[in-house]
């Protein structure tokens, strides 16, 4: 009696003590913590914004010049200028300019660049949200290789897109643009190789990375 | 002193001890010899094999059970063959374990390359690093690894990009309001992550447009058809039902067909498949996002003969653009491509 006492209280406090040693947690839930743990998309996004993306404003294209070889010669277009991070049809650009304000809608102002100022020819965002991959992949500083998880690359896209919201479309707005104020842009755009063909003509759309008024 | 006239039983126990350890001793000599004789003749039959005939590629698919992978992996073998390599195709039946089979059963075989579709991100690393520490160069096509030390290459498709592109248009077919369902892929596949956080990316931004739920089908037809009949019991007022891909989108549509709401509840898919292009071109299914799978397919067996003759310079990610496919274009489209890639 006095043994299966002993082994009843060894084989209780095994047990207590098995089941404070194990636990389950679900793996994916662990995987996504490992992820994010890692790697900080807003802070790469910022120290980009602040200390690279400047390096490559003299890049830019004059985009009066990019319009007319869109129209001539797209595949020169593509060549000099056009950026993608892997196999596509649609390449980003840098492009610069100025213009003159035709319209201002919800989220884009529709800019005209020529000389006789009567038709739109681009669209500049305006909007409080932008999706797509123009100012990461149009700087051409930001390699995906670099990134063992390509989600962390696509979080990049998003959180620079969150500080032209927020820095450059905001302070824009607050002062008060109207139709007929001329602009001056540095920004990022994607254009796909197929455009001219489509049957409407597509004004190119602007991702504003500096934008004020002249 | 000695034991055995002190205690002649323990001496007996002593002695039979021995004995038995000796031998045991020999059995596992004559097992190492037996199996390294082995490798040797297996080496050495490889060797032979690779001197006289063809090099050998293997093209390891998830999943054959999906139309789409079936695609990618006859494209895949297609293409090395046409280079001038034997080929064979192994199903890793969406199990890591079998797919780790798989690359034991490769590396010993001899074969030159694999081109690889991993079943998970994460899982399948180490089957990428055996085989490159065996001195064969892996090409992961479609889906990545979590890790840039151990495969050649990774042509993958851009799913987060494609999603975005594919939740604008669902944005504007909305209206920019409603209630909708999801059905998600493999939970730890990053395809499945990509594809839907690309697509709320741009959703969650329409507070009037309400996702009622979220399950994965595991890019199964038949699960998402099961998924979709229980969920439309509790939900069946829903406008919308966006799937992670074109087999879920055809399971989601068989079950709204049953149910009598295919008329009413748009469906959209990711893939480009054959019965999903075939449903777009119908005005059934509305949309879906083409993926390339033959394109991807062609480039990898492309970058792994490359890499035979002697190239190394591979960027490590390759991503490949989906393209949208809706009503609106459809023609320009087929399954698994476009029309003017055939």
């Amino acid at each position: 009696m006095k043994k299966v006492c002993k082994y009843a209280v060894a084989a209780a406090i095994i047990a207590f003590l098995v089941y404070h040693s194990i636990y389950f947690e679900n793996l994916e839930d662990i995987k996504q913590q490992r992820r994010k743990g890692t790697f900080n998309a807003a802070e790469y996004a910022r120290e980009f914004w602040d200390n690279q993306l400047f390096s490559v404003f003299d890049k830019a294209v004059d985009v009066e010049e990019l319009i007319e070889l869109f129209n001539t010669n797209m595949n020169e277009a593509v060549r000099k200028y056009g950026k993608a991070p892997g196999v596509s049809r649609v390449y980003s650009y840098l492009i610069k300019g100025n213009g003159k304000i035709l319209t201002i809608a919800k989220d884009f102002l529709e800019v005209s660049i020529r000389e006789t100022q009567t038709n739109p020819d681009i669209k500049i965002t305006t909007g409080f949200y932008i999706p797509g991959n123009a100012v990461r992949d149009a700087s051409g500083l930001i390699d995906v290789s670099e990134f063992s998880d390509t989600m962390k690359f696509n979080e990049i896209s998003g959180e620079i897109n969150k500080i032209v919201v927020k820095e450059v479309i905001r302070p824009f707005l607050e002062e008060k643009p109207q139709v007929g104020n001329t602009i001056r842009f540095l920004g990022a755009t994607q254009v796909s190789q197929e455009a001219t063909e489509a049957k409407e003509f597509q004004l190119i759309e602007v991702v504003p990375i500096r934008l004020r008024l002249e | 002193m000695n034991f055995n006239r002190i205690n002649p039983v323990i001496g007996m126990r002593s002695s039979v001890m021995v004995r038995k350890l000796f031998l045991l001793t020999i059995a596992i000599l004559a097992l190492t010899l037996f199996v390294s004789g082995c490798r040797q003749k297996k080496q050495a039959k490889t060797d032979q094999e690779k001197a006289q005939g063809k090099k050998k590629i293997a093209v390891v698919i998830s999943t054959l059970n999906n139309p789409w992978f079936v695609v990618l992996g006859n494209t895949a073998k297609e293409r090395a063959e046409q280079l001038g390599y034997e080929v064979t195709i192994f199903d890793s039946q969406n199990d890591t374990a079998k797919e780790s089979d798989h690359f034991d059963n490769i590396i010993a075989g001899g074969y030159v390359a694999i081109l690889f579709n991993p079943t998970d991100a994460d899982g399948s690393i180490a089957n990428v690093r055996k085989s490159k520490e065996a001195g064969v160069p892996t090409f992961c096509i479609d889906r990545e690894i979590n890790s840039n030390e151990v495969a050649a290459t990774q042509i993958l498709s851009d799913n987060y990009t494609g999603c975005v592109e594919l939740g604008q248009y669902f944005v504007k077919r909305m209206d920019e309001k409603g209630k909708y369902v999801e059905l998600l892929g493999i939970l730890g596949d990053n395809n499945t992550w990509n594809r839907s956080k690309g697509f709320h990316s741009v959703v969650d931004n329409y507070p009037e447009l309400k996702m009622v739920s979220q399950q994965t089908a595991e890019f199964d037809r038949t699960k998402a058809m099961e998924v979709l009949e229980s969920t439309l019991q509790a939900y069946p007022e829903i406008d919308a039902v966006f799937c992670g891909n074109d087999a879920m989108a055809m399971g989601a549509y068989q079950a709204l067909v049953a149910a009598g709401k295919a008329d009413k509840v748009m469906v959209f898919g990711f893939d480009g498949a054959k019965d999903v292009i075939d449903s777009i071109h119908d005005g059934k299914i509305v949309a879906t996002g083409m993926q390339f799978p033959k394109r991807m397919a062609r480039m990898a067996a492309e970058q792994a003969d490359e890499y035979i003759k002697g190239r190394r310079d591979f960027p490590q990610k390759v991503p490949v653009a989906v393209e949208l496919v809706t009503q609106e274009n459809i023609a320009k489209y087929t399954a698994y491509g476009r029309q003017s890639e055939q």
